[in-house]
């Protein structure tokens, strides 16, 4: 292997491990965001508590992955879109009810009026 | 031109409460301050006198800080919406003309005794005779307790003969020059739309089951369950909720209620409202809002309601990033999409203000304060002649009532760290729209080449 290329695979290294360091670093300051105590504001903390979030969905994906529960994920949000269609349903059985409860009216009102003349 | 009863009624009042302003202002060499102070407080005594479309006018006014006087808001806030009842045998006739039974025939029981009286409707107590399946949530068993709102006879032609004569005197102060600064047609074309919401209870009932269905699984939010058999235009049953109110909480304390964690998850429950659902309750005030001893809290009357769109609901989450990370330059970026259009040649003066705004109010140590902060900022907005859409003003107020609410819970809670996370996950989650990333990508590859070779 040319030295060429053990520079290149150095630099290629290099650039991880410096990008790496930044984001530990970001990720630090981001969760150290607690109440009272934010170290700095404006667009670089923003950027830093992104970077803590993102780092918690991290823990979170290799926590579903060693449990093998990433499918589970999958059904949640199946379970989102029933929900959605059983609440759609469930108006609807609502008005049904409103439209009884009328009827219902209709005819107290009609028995209270007496039997309709011919 | 013929001048109604009424009219000679209202202008009256409005002349008596203006002369009792104008000595209380010590004929106006009191001060700027007490000047504004006593006519804001002469001006909700007009409207608590002249009755129930002007108490809902004054409701409207406190939530509309970008519009009116800051002494004014603050009075119409806390203006309670109470007036004597009726009696029940009114409200009986009430039920038999929308049902064709009496109480008695549609539940197991009745109460007489009214539980409240509001100037729209009274509400009676009830209990149920059979099961009742709600939209969403547990079956309601026999002999649950529920409510009756029921609107008050005439209420409607009351409310609505009131807005008319409010247009023709409106129309005539215009004409004598009087009030200039203040865009009333504005609210009471907005007015009318929420009356005539609110005098239909089905509305009502809808968003209700909406809320039910929007906290489904989680044990600390409460929403009245609705009985549709017997709910109409005019009556509107639903699940009776015991609790304190915030006002009431010493008693609440007594029976050991968390009022740190209820606070947090109160403000929590707001917030996810707003940046998940795009649906928020915008009339919190305390007696919308009952703790109960399941340390829960539940949330009753949903009269206004704020909707948000998905592209509305991510701007807004922009412009909270901003305040949130006091970054003003993000939180006037976005805001602009939402409405706020500060002319270019101000652009630079309105940041740094908004900037030394964020660093006074929000910038101290421990809980910062939203509510001195929110108004303040559209205060400088309109001071530089910055029209508000009403929709960015509410959600203000209603941010600003949160923190309120909260606090009556909690006194240190800070809604500002309530909201970070869901900002923050809001803004990360809009990242990875293919539009944005088109967008973004190559203005961002092309700064980090700038960097390196800087």
């Amino acid at each position: 292997m040319s030295d060429d290329v053990m520079r290149f695979f150095a630099a290629w290294m290099l650039t991880h491990e410096v990008a790496d360091e930044g984001l530990k670093a970001a990720v630090l300051r981001g969760s150290g965001q607690v109440q009272g105590g934010m170290a700095a504001d404006g667009p670089d903390a923003f950027v830093d508590g992104l970077a803590a979030m993102v780092a918690q969905r991290k823990e979170a994906l290799k926590a579903e992955l060693a449990a093998g529960s990433v499918a589970a994920a999958t059904a949640d949000e199946q379970k989102v879109v029933f929900d959605e269609l059983r609440f759609e349903v469930a108006e609807m059985r609502g008005r049904i009810d409103e439209v009884q409860g009328t009827l219902e009216t209709i005819l107290a009102k009609l028995e209270a009026a007496g039997p309709a003349r011919g | 031109m013929v001048v109604s009863a009424r009219s000679r009624h209202i202008t009256a009042v409005f002349a008596k409460r203006w002369l009792a302003g104008v000595w209380h202002s010590r004929f106006g060499l009191g001060g700027t301050a007490r000047r504004r102070a006593a006519f804001a407080r002469e001006w909700r005594l007009a409207f608590a006198e002249l009755g129930p479309a002007f108490i809902k006018l004054g409701q409207l006014i406190s939530v509309r800080p970008e519009e009116f006087p800051r002494e004014l808001v603050a009075e119409m806030a806390v203006m309670q919406d109470s007036v004597s009842p009726l009696p029940a045998s009114v409200i009986r006739r009430v039920v038999f003309e929308e049902f064709g039974r009496t109480p008695e025939q549609l539940f197991a029981s009745f109460d007489d005794t009214p539980i409240a009286s509001a100037s729209i409707a009274q509400v009676h107590g009830a209990v149920l005779a059979h099961d009742v399946h709600p939209v969403w949530g547990e079956t309601m068993p026999a002999g649950t307790e529920v409510v009756l709102k029921v609107v008050r006879p005439g209420a409607a032609e009351a409310v609505l003969g009131d807005l008319a004569e409010a247009r023709r005197l409106l129309d005539a102060a215009r004409r004598l020059g009087m009030l200039k600064d203040m865009d009333l047609h504005a609210l009471l074309d907005e007015f009318e739309d929420s009356v005539v919401r609110e005098l239909d209870l089905r509305v009502e009932a809808h968003i209700a089951d909406r809320f039910a269905f929007d906290f489904r699984g989680d044990p600390k939010v409460e929403v009245p369950r609705v009985v549709w058999r017997t709910t109409t235009r005019r009556v509107l049953t639903m699940e009776r909720m015991y609790g304190w109110r915030l006002t009431d909480l010493d008693d609440a304390a007594k029976e050991g209620i968390d009022g740190r964690a209820l606070a947090i998850y109160g403000a929590t429950a707001f917030m996810r409202q707003v940046m998940l659902h795009g649906r928020y309750h915008a009339d919190l005030h305390p007696a919308n809002l009952f703790v109960t001893p399941r340390n829960t809290i539940a949330y009753l009357d949903f009269g206004i309601v704020g909707h948000l769109t998905k592209t509305e609901r991510e701007d807004i989450a922009q412009v909270l990033a901003g305040m949130v990370y006091r970054d003003a330059g993000r939180a006037l970026r976005y805001s602009e999409r939402l409405g706020v259009h500060v002319p270019a040649e101000k652009v630079a003066v309105v940041t740094r203000e908004l900037g030394e705004l964020l660093d006074s109010m929000l910038g101290s140590e421990g809980p910062r304060d939203f509510r001195h902060f929110g108004l303040g900022f559209l205060s400088l907005l309109r001071r530089h002649g910055v029209e508000i859409p009403t929709g960015y003003g509410l959600l203000v107020k209603s941010l600003a009532t949160v923190e309120g609410c909260a606090r009556s819970l909690y006194p240190d809670i800070d809604i500002m760290d309530v909201a970070r996370p869901f900002v923050t996950q809001l803004i990360g989650e809009s990242l990875g729209r293919p539009e944005l990333l088109q967008e973004r990508v190559e203005r961002a590859f092309r700064a980090a080449m700038r960097e390196l070779v800087a």
